[in-house]
């Protein structure tokens, strides 16, 4: 009887040692360098299972069918955080287990989608704003949102697939929050992009840049990493992004825990780890986005730390409107959205 | 027939159950679905309401579905014109290694479908290979502008669904006795007739299954579309994924499912009671 | 005959079409950019990172062999229920019929979502198993029609003269409709196999965490960009898959000489 009990304790310990020693994160592919993977299970001896989604809405739903469980780490973009923390699909998180958490720049916490950051901690953050072929256009002539409207530029304009982005430009250049849930601005945002619609050429699905690099369009919606990526690796200024009046429109995504993650310790350890100044660093520089981490920040190289394509200067992000949940409201956008398409 | 025999039994059996479990009960989960309300916490309201199917008397769902229909119809078509020959010369020209062939058409489909349609970015873009070498023959003084077209959008969904078209036509042609051909000729029968009175009637079948098997994918393809039309326009795939992903309404989503599958049904419905009446050979 | 040679001809010229993406695809696993689609130098560290990509050699894997297993199993069932819609008239026929082409028109988020649904409901885990009974169930109609197709206009009295000769169900089955159908059966097994191999949206919702499928990691890169790597991937298979086909030409050709 014993023996039998021992070796019931025995199995059990094993099994959840096995469930212990992996977490199981959930991300876009190339998001997380393969390097800092490999050095966290070096480093703590919990191996990394790395799954994929192609959208934020895709994996909510997702998550939301399964339960929250499955998976340890998640990292959406800041309106999906909001999301899942009202729906309760999400496990606070314990600051005692996340020593590094001090390393994160103060501008970017305690942001509406999450107050006090009880559920995320900021893993990468851009802007989306105006790109220009440097080759084509100057980039000097271009001050706002509404030049985007300049006869000269039909059919080789590109927006990006996404209904918040594009209807949060129009609704920048009326002058109002890219929040609202008021039909009459959304119409009217919409009456603005109904104008753009012939001359657009491409609501870009992938990443912003090819239509630029492919000299299939001239000026358009662009994220600010697709730059910054697109002139390192030509070696001079091919692109040039460009901060309009109405002001960028800033974005981010945060590591969360799902409310029934298996392994929640390991998927603390994965999250301290990950602000580790070095790691931050690593991951800046292989992804090509900013930081949160002020301290990985100072590591990088001075070309990079203060490049305003991926830093901005600080007065536009201080008070600029990041996307947020709009709940139930999100049809009426959709409403428009289809409108839009379907225009000729 | 009145055999009861254990094999035609698992045959029948097998069938039928795989289908019960895989295709009845999520349909019917989806066809519920439909006819409940949104709601924002539980993504499904058990209230019953006729809402979501009321919201299809809306030009822009009809412009939708429209779109849809004719892009599907195209890329049937071209497929049908440029897959069909090439199945006949397989089958009947003659070639020593047919199964060959066959794996030659389908092997491209093997890498992934958006790394090809990158490959025929890189072929159509302003800067690519094509406009290029136009370019430097010296045809064209400016780049030529495919991408983002319609006709972009066909070549790449032809593209994707010719094995579709291919394989069941050649399945269905292999069998074709060559002795009627003859005979047919030697009665004093043009090549013309040949084909239209005795090929295309005895090839049918196959030419109905390669129909169905591209043009009721084609229905719901929009990824590619997008990728090589510039996303300009919705179509069926598109707003289906847009209702259950981007505005998190479940039973719209379910209820525009359930019409575009039962106007399919309808239109296979009517066809085969109306081939039914032509020929045996036409039937679904 | 200038009848075979057209034809011939034509027949190249369609391949020519497939494989000229194909080409390109393979040429730019060679390009030395990762950020752009323009061709910037010639490179092999692409395939050098590949083959320390062990995520991506995983994920390829997994799908590979997700892909044979329910591709076999779908021709297996789907060539059944072809015999079984063509030969016995039994009740549910049309219902049987009406399913397949309703699978055909279901649109790939719905049948996820409304998997993924039944999936928790009964309590399955999600993984290698969920994936196969899923990727089986969008597959049967490929084969299921193709082979049916091929069973119509077959000569019914070859079946009528086994039976009055005594010959049982399993038997006919066996020695003169497999037979028959056997380029239709290897037709929707190639259909399935490549439905199988490249399905990301379904795959999506009923892959568990930690069974990763090819398709799902290179979609995934769209945001970001797809890197050459990929396209290394997909060269890399070909030449496997070309190699296969060739060495099993080789051996067959090689016993019929014999």
């Amino acid at each position: 009887m014993k023996k039998l009990l021992c070796l019931a304790v025995l199995l059990t310990t094993a099994a959840t040692a096995q469930a212990a020693s992996q977490i199981h994160v959930y991300n876009w592919t190339e998001y997380m360098p393969d390097a800092a993977l490999k050095r966290f299970t070096a480093e703590t001896g919990i191996k990394v299972r790395y799954s994929t989604y192609e959208s934020n809405e895709a994996m909510y739903a997702k998550l939301k069918v399964m339960g929250a469980k499955g998976y340890d780490v998640v990292v959406p973009s800041a309106y999906f955080v909001n999301r899942l923390r009202t729906e309760a699909l999400l496990h606070p998180l314990d600051k005692e287990a996340l020593p590094n958490f001090d390393n994160l720049d103060p501008a970017l916490l305690d942001k509406a989608h999450d107050p006090g950051n009880r559920f995320s901690v900021p893993y990468l953050w851009g802007t989306t704003a105006i790109g220009v072929d440097r080759a084509v256009v100057d980039p000097a002539a271009i001050t706002s949102y509404q030049d985007l409207w300049n006869p000269a530029f039909k059919g080789r304009i590109a927006l990006n697939d996404d209904l918040r982005e594009v209807f949060g430009m129009a609704l920048k250049i009326c002058g109002h929050s890219i929040n609202t849930t008021d039909e009459a601005k959304v119409k009217q945002a919409y009456d603005l992009l109904a104008q753009l619609k012939p001359a657009i050429a491409v609501f870009n699905a992938d990443a912003p840049r090819l239509p630029f690099l492919n000299k299939e369009v001239v000026i358009g919606l662009i994220w600010s990493g697709e730059v910054f990526q697109a002139n390192s690796e030509a070696g001079k200024q091919v692109l040039a992004y460009v901060y309009p009046k109405e002001g960028p429109m800033p974005w981010l995504d945060s590591m969360v825990i799902p409310k029934n993650s298996p392994n929640k310790a390991g998927a603390h350890r994965f999250i301290d780890f990950i602000l580790k100044p070095e790691i931050g660093k690593m991951i800046s520089e292989t992804v090509g986005y900013a930081t949160p981490n002020r301290k990985a920040r100072n590591l990088l190289p001075e070309a990079v730390r203060n490049n305003p394509v991926v830093y901005p200067p600080a007065g536009l992000i201080e008070n600029a409107e990041f996307t947020n949940d709009l709940g139930p409201a999100i049809a009426l956008y959709e409403k428009y959205w289809e409108l839009l398409k379907t225009k000729n | 027939m009145t055999d009861t025999g254990w094999f035609k039994t698992l045959a029948i059996g097998l069938i039928t159950a795989w289908l019960t479990v895989f295709v009845a009960v999520p349909n019917l989960l989806v066809l519920g679905a439909s006819f409940c309300a949104r709601d924002e916490a539980r993504l499904l309201a058990p209230i019953f309401t006729l809402d979501n199917y009321l919201r299809f008397f809306n030009p822009v769902y009809f412009a939708v579905f429209a779109r849809s229909m004719a892009l599907a119809m195209i890329t049937t078509a071209l497929c049908l014109l440029v897959g069909y020959p090439f199945a006949y010369s397989v089958a009947r020209g003659g070639w020593a290694h047919k199964n060959l062939l066959l794996l030659l058409v389908i092997i491209p489909f093997w890498t992934s479908s958006l790394v090809r349609t990158y490959a025929l970015m890189i072929l159509l873009k302003a800067n690519g290979l094509i406009n290029t070498a136009l370019f430097d023959i010296g045809l064209i003084q400016a780049p030529l502008r495919m991408m983002y077209t319609d006709a972009a959008v066909v070549v790449g969904l032809t593209y994707s669904l010719l094995p579709f078209m291919i394989l069941p036509v050649y399945a269905s042609l292999e069998k074709l006795d060559g002795r009627l051909l003859e005979a047919a000729r030697d009665l004093g029968a043009g090549p013309v007739t040949v084909f239209w009175r005795i090929t295309v009637p005895l090839t049918l079948p196959g030419m109905v299954a390669g129909i169905m098997l591209t043009f009721l994918p084609a229905l719901g393809m929009f990824y590619i579309a997008d990728i090589l039309g510039g996303a300009r326009s919705l179509l069926v795939g598109n707003l289906i994924r847009n209702q259950f992903l981007t505005s998190r309404d479940w039973p719209l989503g379910s209820a525009t499912s359930m019409a575009l599958t039962l106007i399919m049904a309808a239109m296979l419905l009517v066809y085969s009671r109306s081939a039914k009446a032509l020929s045996r050979e036409a039937d679904l | 005959m200038t009848r075979r040679w057209v034809g011939r001809a034509y027949v190249a010229a369609v391949l020519l079409f497939l494989y000229t993406p194909i080409l390109v695809l393979v040429v730019y696993s060679f390009n030395a950019s990762r950020f752009s689609t323009d061709w910037t130098g010639f490179t092999l560290a692409w395939y050098g990172r590949l083959a320390a990509n062990q995520a991506l050699l995983e994920a390829a894997g997994n799908s590979l062999i997700v892909a044979l297993i329910a591709a076999t199993l779908a021709t297996v069932l789907g060539t059944l229920a072809a015999m079984a819609i063509h030969r016995y008239r039994f009740r549910g026929r049309g219902l049987v019929k009406g399913g397949l082409y309703v699978l055909t028109v279901s649109p790939d988020i719905v049948m996820g979502i409304s998997f993924l649904v039944l999936f928790v409901a009964v309590g399955m885990p999600l993984g290698f198993t969920t994936l196969v009974l899923g990727h089986v169930t969008f597959c049967l109609p490929f084969a299921t029609i193709t082979v049916l197709a091929r069973l119509k206009g077959f000569d019914a009295h070859l079946v009528e003269a086994a039976q009055d000769l005594g010959a049982d169900e399993p038997t006919i089955f066996r020695k003169i409709l497999l037979p028959l159908v056997r380029p239709a059966v290897l037709a929707g097994w190639l259909l399935s196999f490549t439905l199988s191999i490249d399905d990301v949206m379904v795959s999506f919702f009923i892959t568990g965490p930690g069974f990763d499928i090819l398709p799902l990691r290179i979609y995934s890169m769209v945001r970001l960009g797809v890197r050459p790597e990929v396209n290394a991937l997909c060269a890399i298979l070909l030449a496997l898959t070309f190699t296969m086909v060739l060495v099993a030409w080789l051996v067959t050709r090689e016993r019929t000489q014999k």
